[in-house]
């Protein structure tokens, strides 16, 4: 993988899994998630595309559930989304993230009907159900690259 | 189509086996599930050779083994010709009992001994490690997901949906507060009872979750083990006999991200949401292969990791309508006085997080038979008992009672 910024994690080299203190070995995004994370490098959102019934899904997804289709590619989302559901986070999950607090997370219902996990960033009081969101690309606490959703903008 | 299954098999024997962090010599799981497996067969009065098939619940966090169940077989120098680990995550270990049922229904052995254990509490860095665990690595944990912040997105919906309030939310981890007064092991025991105020006042975890609708971590080890046998040898040859009235399971998702792409089954049969879980599921299967209702049932317990999740599984359970679980606590449904005997142990947010629910299991038979070591329930025939594992994920509901039913 190269071009990419050097705070990006190289997914080929795997990335340290941790569980609190313990370290469980390597992990490595798998193929059908490969071209997510090439979009992300190039600040562009990709979903998962059924080539047989048109169908857009998760960009984990393997098999399309509609049709039973494994002929899945990449569409470029829109990225524009609402929110569904958020928490704003008050205790961080390691070091890491402690700077950091409170963030917000939560679920974005893209206009493509595709739902994401992600880190929201709003005004005080913007973040809540129903809010219009935007895909935006940040490089958070871990030196990944990732989608966020901003609103109000 | 209905079971015939419900009380053909019965529990015959339980041995437990606690550990404090604090205890002088630390025990591992598998000490601790070797301890209560040799009690569990000795109250049974069978010997090594009788054991039939062993399962346990999923691999313990605190000893990351590759088939669990095979450390555990060895130690305990028994042959089975069935053994596995059951492993929807803490729903494994009433779904262990499941597949013991339908190994002894069938006739292919007499006996299964059934075994969880878990002493994270000694091990590990639970909240740390349990961050890890619950989010997608990919997807989810890099953003800084939390266990609490994976479920307060069902939390959100479930209050946005219903006007859930969190006042109603920290009313049930009071009256769970007054429950783990009573009992010896309750990890929140020694700290006093709680108003809805305290819980209201105490720090925001990840909105709306506070300090005080978190589980608490239990600040040890738990191994509980189970021996089961059909009803027809229970009858013959055992004293303390409980049946297993009815059961049932239900998987939805392992991601809360990738949940929302699931629909076309129970219970997301229409569209895909984050209220409904496969706890109604379970319960309606239970409910049906033991022919009894809500209304029959005299003390239940939750794995609720979260106030607000009991709400939602007492709706789920049917011991309210959908979208009632804030009304009915409220109106008194699980009062310590006078309410339906719930989480009699103080549950999962004040005696602790046992991460795999068989304790939770004999401490209901504990009361059926009048020995529990908390605040007896009275006349207490019949008991259910509820497990869940993953973000709301995976759910088994199991119906114990002291009468063969069917
Ligand atoms: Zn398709």
């Amino acid at each position: 993988m190269t071009g990419m910024p050097e705070t990006q994690i190289d997914w080929s080299k795997g990335v340290p899994l941790t569980a609190g203190n313990y370290f469980m070995g390597l992990y490595q995004p798998s193929p059908e998630t490969a071209g997510f994370w090439e979009g992300v490098a190039n600040d562009e959102l990709r979903i998962k595309h059924c080539r047989d019934c048109g169908r857009l899904w998760h960009p984990k997804r393997i098999v399309c559930t509609h049709c039973g289709s494994s002929d899945l590619d990449w569409k470029k989302a829109d990225g524009r989304g609402e929110i569904y559901s958020f928490t704003e986070v008050r205790r961080a999950p390691t070091p890491a993230f402690a700077a950091s607090v409170p963030y917000a997370l939560g679920l974005v219902k893209l206009v493509e009907g595709v739902f994401l996990f992600t880190r929201f960033f709003g005004a005080p009081g913007t973040i809540r159900i129903g809010a219009a969101a935007t895909v935006d690309f940040k490089v958070l606490e871990l030196g990944q690259k990732l989608p966020v959703f901003t609103v109000g903008e | 189509m209905r079971s015939d299954i419900g009380s053909k098999v019965a529990i015959v024997g339980i041995g437990r086996a606690l550990a404090k962090k604090s205890d002088p010599e630390p025990k591992t799981p598998l000490q601790l599930g070797a301890r209560a497996a040799v009690d569990a067969m000795r109250q049974a009065g069978i010997g090594r050779n009788q054991v039939g098939a062993l399962f346990t619940g999923r691999t313990p966090q605190s000893y990351m083994v590759l088939q669990y169940n095979q450390s555990l077989m060895n130690e305990l120098k028994i042959g089975p010709t069935f053994c596995s680990e059951t492993t929807n995550h803490g729903a494994g270990a009433l779904g262990a009992l499941e597949v013991a049922a339908l190994a002894l229904d069938s006739r292919m052995i007499d006996y299964a001994l059934v075994v969880t254990n878990e002493a994270s509490g000694i091990w590990m860095d639970q909240v740390g490690s349990n961050a890890s665990w619950e989010g997608d690595l990919q997807f989810e944990a890099a953003y800084g997901s939390t266990t609490p912040a994976l479920y307060a997105q069902f939390a959100c919906r479930y209050m946005h949906e219903y006007g859930i309030t969190e006042e109603q939310c920290a009313r049930v981890s009071v009256e769970n507060r007054r429950w783990a007064l009573d009992h010896p092991h309750a990890a929140m025991r020694s700290k006093g009872a709680i108003s809805v105020d305290d819980v209201m006042n105490s720090r925001m975890i990840a909105s709306p979750l506070k300090l005080l609708d978190c589980a608490v971590w239990y600040p040890g080890g738990i191994a509980t083990a189970i021996v089961l046998t059909r009803a027809d040898i229970a009858r013959a040859k055992h004293e303390e006999v409980t049946y297993l009235a009815g059961f049932g399971q239900c998987s939805t998702h392992e991601w809360v991200g990738e949940r929302m792409g699931g629909w076309g089954y129970e219970p997301m049969v229409d569209a895909p949401d984050m209220i409904r879980t496969g706890a109604g599921v379970s319960a309606i299967q239970a409910y049906e292969m033991s022919g009894l209702g809500p209304k029959d049932i005299d003390i239940v317990q939750t794995s609720a990791p979260f106030s607000f999740v009991n709400l939602m599984i007492l709706e789920e359970l049917g011991f309210c309508g959908r979208g009632e679980g804030g009304a009915f606590v409220d109106s008194g449904g699980v009062d310590y006085d006078g309410g339906l005997p719930f989480n009699t142990n103080g549950g999962y947010l004040s005696f602790g997080q046992v991460a795999q629910g068989l304790y939770n299991l004999t401490d209901t038979i504990d009361h059926l038979y009048g020995r529990s070591e908390g605040r007896p329930v009275k006349n207490a025939k019949v008991g259910m008992i509820h497990g869940h594992g993953g973000v709301l994920a995976c759910h088994a509901v199991v119906i114990v009672s002291r009468e063969q039913l069917q």
